[in-house]
C-alpha cells in the first residue's frame, strides 16, 4: 500500500514523543565522566624528578619546565602547560615514569584572556634554602 | 453565561451606542471590539505557537527545547521578539526599496483579513457572509503574490528562484485545496460558514469525506509552505528563498504571517471537517469556543507532527504530485460525492 | 519553426559555509536553468599541513595527528597508521591488543556510519532523522571515552599495541549497546529508509556505473553500492580480520538510496564482528616489544592500506633511519572519492547535488589533511 512507510514514520515519532529525553540539563546536571577522561592536568610535585620526558613526548611543545640541581637530585621549580596548544592526547601522562602527571575531570577550561590559558602547575621560588618551599602546587586559573 | 461571553461583550458595546441614540457608533464599537479580540488572539496565538513548535519538535527529537526563559519557556518568544526588534533591517543597495519594505507589512494583511470568517464559537463568526468559504479561498491566494513581491524586490538570484518556486507551488496546490472543499460544500449546499458548521450536527464531515480530508491536509501543507513542502524556504540553493535578504522585524513579520496561516488552515480544517464548535458526544457544558480551541490545537499539533517526521520533496516531484495525483483524486472525490448524494436522496434517507 | 529558448548559464557558488557540505567544502556549479552542467570542487579550506608536520615528529607523536584526519572515525586512522609503522619496523602485536584494536575500529566505523545516516537524513530534509542516530552515536562515543579518555580524537593505539587495557565497565556497556542496536536500526529503517518521500528523493539519483567507479579509483561503501565486491577486510585481510565471519553488503543500482542502505547494513555487520571479537578476546599483554626509541631501518618504505569508514585509507611511510619519518603520505579516501563529483552531479538538479554529495560521505579532515 502506498503510504505505509509514511505511517510507520508517524508511529515512530509518536512513540519518541513520549519517551524519556536524553538531554543533560547543564549546569544543573553534569555529564557522567569516565575515570580516564582527558580533562585538565594535575602534577604531584613531590614525585616529579624534572626529567623532562613529558616535555619531549609532547607533539606540540605544550610543557615547559625549569628545575634546579640540589646535590645529587633535581628539584622542580617551574612547570607550566600552555593549554592553547594542547591536543589532550595524553602522551605526556603516559610517558611519565614516576606517575606524577595525571589527568583531572575538569573540562571547563575556557578563559577570558590568552595569558590565563597557561596552566601553571608548579611555581616555586628559586631560593637557596632547600626546605619545604617547593610544595607550591597551585593550579592556575 | 460562559458560553456567550464574547458575544455578550460585543452586544454590550452595541448597546452602548444604541442607548446613546447612535446605533451606528454601537456597531462600530462592536467591530472594534471584534478586531481587537482577533488581533490579541493572533498575537498571543503566534507567540504561543512559535514556542509550541519548538517544544513539540524537541520532544519528538528526544530533547527538551527552550525551557529556561520563564516557566517551561513561555517567555521565549517575547525574548526573541525583543531581540528581533533591535536588529537592523539591511536593505540591499540594488533592491527595490518600496517593494522590499512593503512586502513584510502587506503579508500580514490577508492573514488578519481571513480571521473574519473563522467561526470561533456559536454565533461567533465575526462577519458571517453568504460566501464565507469562497472569501476564505480567494483572500488566501493573496499571500502568494506578496511573498513573490518580497523575493523579487530583494534583487538576489536565490530569492528570485525561491519566489518562483513559491508561485508555482502555491498556484498548483490551490486547485486540489478548492476541489477538496467542494465536496464539503456539495454536502452542505451553502458557502456560509455557520451553515457548514451546523450541517455537521449529526456526523462530522471527516467521516463522510475522508479522502477530501486527506487531500485537504496535503494541499494545505503545501499552501503554508510547511514540510514536506518547504522547499521554498529550507533548501533553495543555500539560503532562505524569498526571505533571504530580510532581517530583524521584517523577517519576524513573515514568520508571523506563516504561523497565522497555520492557525487559519487548521481553523478551516476544524470548521469543514471536524465539526467546528460543535460538541462531540453532546458534552455541551463546555462552551463552544473552548471546543473550537481544542480542535484547532489538535489540527495544529497534527501539522507539526507531520513537519517533524518527513523529509522534503523536490520541486519537480511536487508539481507531479500536485497535478497528476491530487487533482484527479479530488475530482474523483467530487464525482463520488455527487453520486452518493443522488443515491442518498433517491433512497429517501 | 519553434524558436529556441535562450537560457543563460549561471554560476552559483555552493560556498565553504554551507549547512550541507559536511565541512568547509566549496563547489562552483554551472547551472543551465535548474540543471547542472559542471561542478568544480574547490578544496583546501581545512588544510593543516599534516604530512609536513609528520616529518618533524616522532612516530608516536604523529598518532594524535592521525586522529584528526577522518575525525569522525578516529580509531580507524590510528589503526592504519600504527599498522604501517609496525610493518616498517617489523614489530609484533600481542593477540589481546589485536582484538581490542578490532573492537575499537569497528566501533568507530559504526560511529561514522551513524553520523552519515544522520547528516544524510538532514540533507534530505528530515530533521528528526538527524537526532535519533546522533543519540545512538552518543553511546558509541561514551564507550570510546571509557576506553581512551576522549570521545572524538582518541589517539588510543600505539606502535606495538594499544595504550591501555580495557576498563572493567567497558564490556558490559558494550554488550548493552550491541543488544540495543538492532532496535535502533529498525527505527531508522522505519523513519527514513521506508519513507516514500525519502525514497523518491534518493532512488535512481546519482547513479554510479561500476566500471566508471573502478576507473576513478573509488573505494568504500560508494563502490560497494554500485555492486563491486571490494572490501579490504575480506580481500587482503590485515590484522586479524580473517578470523571473523561477516558479510559485505552490496548494492544493485549505485544510486543514493543504495549507498544509504549499504552503510546501514555495514553497521549491522560491524556489530557482528564486535560480538565475535568480544567472545574470542584472550587475556594477555596489550603492548608488544617495542624499542624505547623507535628507529626503523634506513631507506625502508611501506604502504599499508586498511578499510577505513569512507573507503580505502592508505599510509605511505619512508624512513631515513632516525626516529622521525622522512615522508608520510596519506591516501585519503574522501579526497579520491570527491574526484568523481563532477561526473556524478552533471545533469541533475540543484536539490539533488546536496543529496549526492551527502551520499558520498566525505569528511573534510581527510580531504584536506
Amino acid at each position: 500500500m502506498f503510504g505505509q512507510g509514511l505511517l510507520k514514520g508517524l508511529q515512530i515519532t509518536w512513540r519518541e514523543f513520549f519517551n524519556k529525553k536524553v538531554t543533560i540539563l547543564y549546569p544543573e546536571q553534569r555529564p557522567p565522566l569516565p575515570p580516564r577522561f582527558h580533562g585538565s592536568f594535575r602534577l604531584e610535585a613531590e614525585k616529579c624528578i624534572a626529567c623532562g620526558i613529558c616535555v619531549t613526548a609532547c607533539p606540540n611543545r605544550v610543557i615547559r619546565l625549569d628545575s634546579v640541581r640540589e646535590g645529587k637530585k633535581r628539584r622542580l621549580t617551574y612547570y607550566v602547560m600552555y593549554l592553547q596548544y594542547c591536543l589532550f592526547c595524553g602522551l605526556c601522562v603516559e610517558s611519565c615514569n614516576q606517575e606524577a602527571l595525571h589527568f583531572t575531570q575538569d573540562f571547563e577550561l575556557a578563559q577570558y584572556t590568552r595569558e590565563d590559558l597557561a596552566l601553571v602547575l608548579v611555581k616555586a621560588p628559586v631560593v637557596a634554602e632547600a626546605a619545604a618551599a617547593a610544595q607550591g602546587e597551585g593550579e592556575g586559573a | 453565561m460562559l458560553e456567550n461571553l464574547f458575544v455578550a461583550i460585543g452586544d454590550w458595546f452595541n448597546n452602548l451606542g444604541a442607548r446613546a441614540g447612535a446605533p451606528y457608533w454601537g456597531d462600530l464599537l462592536e467591530l472594534v471590539w471584534i478586531l481587537v479580540a482577533i488581533l490579541v488572539f493572533l498575537g498571543l496565538g503566534v507567540a504561543m505557537l512559535v514556542l509550541l513548535e519548538r517544544r513539540v519538535a524537541a520532544f519528538i527529537q528526544v530533547r527538551y527545547g527552550p525551557n529556561r526563559v520563564g516557566p517551561q519557556g513561555i517567555l521565549q518568544t517575547i525574548a526573541d521578539m525583543v531581540k528581533l526588534l533591535g536588529k537592523e533591517i539591511i536593505i540591499p543597495r540594488a533592491a527595490d526599496k518600496v517593494l522590499f519594505l512593503l512586502a513584510p507589512v502587506l503579508v500580514v494583511v490577508p492573514v488578519v483579513m481571513l480571521f473574519a470568517v473563522v467561526p470561533f464559537g456559536k454565533d461567533m463568526v465575526p462577519i458571517d457572509m453568504n460566501i464565507g468559504l469562497f472569501y476564505f479561498i480567494s483572500v488566501a491566494s493573496l499571500t502568494t503574490i506578496i511573498v513573490w513581491m518580497g523575493g523579487w524586490a530583494s534583487n538576489n538570484k536565490y530569492s528570485l528562484v525561491g519566489a518562483m518556486r513559491v508561485v508555482s507551488q502555491m498556484v498548483s496546490y490551490e486547485i486540489p485545496l478548492v476541489l477538496s472543499l467542494l465536496g464539503v460544500v456539495m454536502l452542505v449546499g451553502s458557502l456560509k460558514i455557520s451553515d457548514i458548521v451546523r450541517a455537521q450536527e449529526h456526523v462530522w464531515f471527516i467521516f463522510t469525506q475522508p479522502v477530501a480530508f486527506l487531500i485537504y491536509v496535503v494541499a494545505a501543507c503545501a499552501e503554508v509552505k510547511r514540510v514536506p513542502f518547504d522547499l521554498v524556504e529550507g533548501e533553495s540553493e543555500i539560503i532562505a528563498g524569498p526571505y533571504t535578504e530580510y532581517g530583524g522585524m521584517a523577517y519576524a513579520l513573515f514568520m508571523l504571517a506563516e504561523y497565522g496561516e497555520l492557525i487559519l488552515i487548521s481553523a478551516l480544517a476544524t470548521t469543514c471537517f471536524l465539526g467546528g464548535w460543535l460538541a462531540p458526544f453532546g458534552l455541551t457544558f463546555i462552551p463552544s469556543w473552548v471546543w473550537f480551541f481544542l480542535k484547532l490545537n489538535l489540527m495544529i499539533l497534527f501539522f507539526m507532527w507531520l513537519r517533524w517526521t518527513y523529509p522534503r520533496i523536490r520541486v519537480d516531484q511536487l508539481m507531479h504530485f500536485g497535478w497528476k495525483v491530487l487533482v484527479p483524486l479530488s475530482l474523483a472525490n467530487i464525482f463520488i460525492t455527487g453520486i452518493g448524494m443522488y443515491v442518498y436522496r433517491a433512497l429517501g434517507w | 519553426m519553434q524558436p529556441r529558448l535562450e537560457t543563460e548559464e549561471v554560476i552559483v557558488n555552493l560556498g565553504p559555509q554551507h549547512p550541507s557540505t559536511h565541512g568547509v567544502f566549496r563547489m562552483i556549479l554551472r547551472l543551465e536553468h535548474e540543471v547542472i552542467t559542471e561542478a568544480i570542487p574547490v578544496v583546501g579550506y581545512l588544510h593543516r599541513g599534516l604530512e609536513k608536520l609528520a616529518e618533524v615528529r616522532t612516530y608516536t607523536q604523529i598518532i594524535p595527528y592521525t586522529d584528526r584526519l577522518d575525525y569522525l572515525a578516529a580509531m580507524l586512522n590510528n589503526l592504519g597508521y600504527v599498522q604501517a609503522v609496525e610493518k616498517l619496523a617489523g614489530i609484533e602485536v600481542p593477540e589481546r591488543a589485536e582484538y581490542i584494536r578490532v573492537i575499537c575500529a569497528e566501533l568507530s566505523r559504526i560511529a561514522s556510519h551513524l553520523l552519515f545516516v544522520a547528516t544524510f537524513a538532514m540533507d534530505v530534509g528530515a530533521i528528526t532523522g538527524f537526532m535519533y542516530p546522533f543519540r545512538d552515536r552518543e553511546r558509541v562515543l561514551d564507550l570510546l571515552e571509557m576506553v581512551s579518555g576522549s570521545r572524538l580524537t582518541v589517539s588510543y593505539m600505539r606502535v606495538g599495541g594499544v595504550a591501555e587495557d580495557l576498563p572493567e565497565e567497558f564490556l558490559p556497556a558494550l554488550k548493552k549497546f550491541l543488544d540495543d542496536l538492532p532496535a535502533c536500526i529498525d527505527e531508522y529503517n522505519g523513519l527514513i529508509t521506508g519513507n516514500e518521500i525519502f525514497q523518491a528523493r534518493t532512488k535512481y539519483v546519482g547513479r554510479l556505473d561500476p566500471q566508471v567507479a573502478i576507473n576513478y579509483g573509488i573505494s568504500g561503501p560508494v563502490l560497494r553500492a554500485s555492486g563491486v565486491y571490494y572490501d579490504l577486510r575480506k580481500l587482503r585481510p590485515y590484522g586479524i580480520y580473517d578470523r571473523f565471519d561477516f558479510e559485505v553488503p552490496l548494492g544493485k543500482n549505485g544510486d543514493c538510496f543504495d549507498r544509504f542502505v549499504v552503510r546501514i547494513k555495514e553497521i549491522e555487520q560491524s556489530a557482528r564482528i564486535i560480538r565475535q571479537a568480544v567472545e574470542q578476546l584472550p587475556e594477555g599483554p596489550v603492548m608488544g616489544k617495542v624499542p624505547k626509541v623507535l628507529r626503523p631501518p634506513k631507506g625502508a618504505e611501506v604502504y599499508h592500506e586498511i578499510e577505513g569508514a569512507k573507503g580505502v585509507l592508505g599510509y605511505y611511510l619512508v624512513s631515513d633511519g632516525s626516529n622521525r619519518p622522512y615522508r608520510m603520505h596519506v591516501r585519503a579516501p574522501s579526497f579520491i572519492n570527491l574526484g568523481l563529483i563532477n561526473e556524478m552531479v552533471r545533469g541533475w538538479k540543484v536539490a539533488d547535488v546536496i543529496a549526492i554529495l551527502g551520499s558520498i560521505d566525505i569528511c573534510l579532515g581527510e580531504v584536506d589533511r
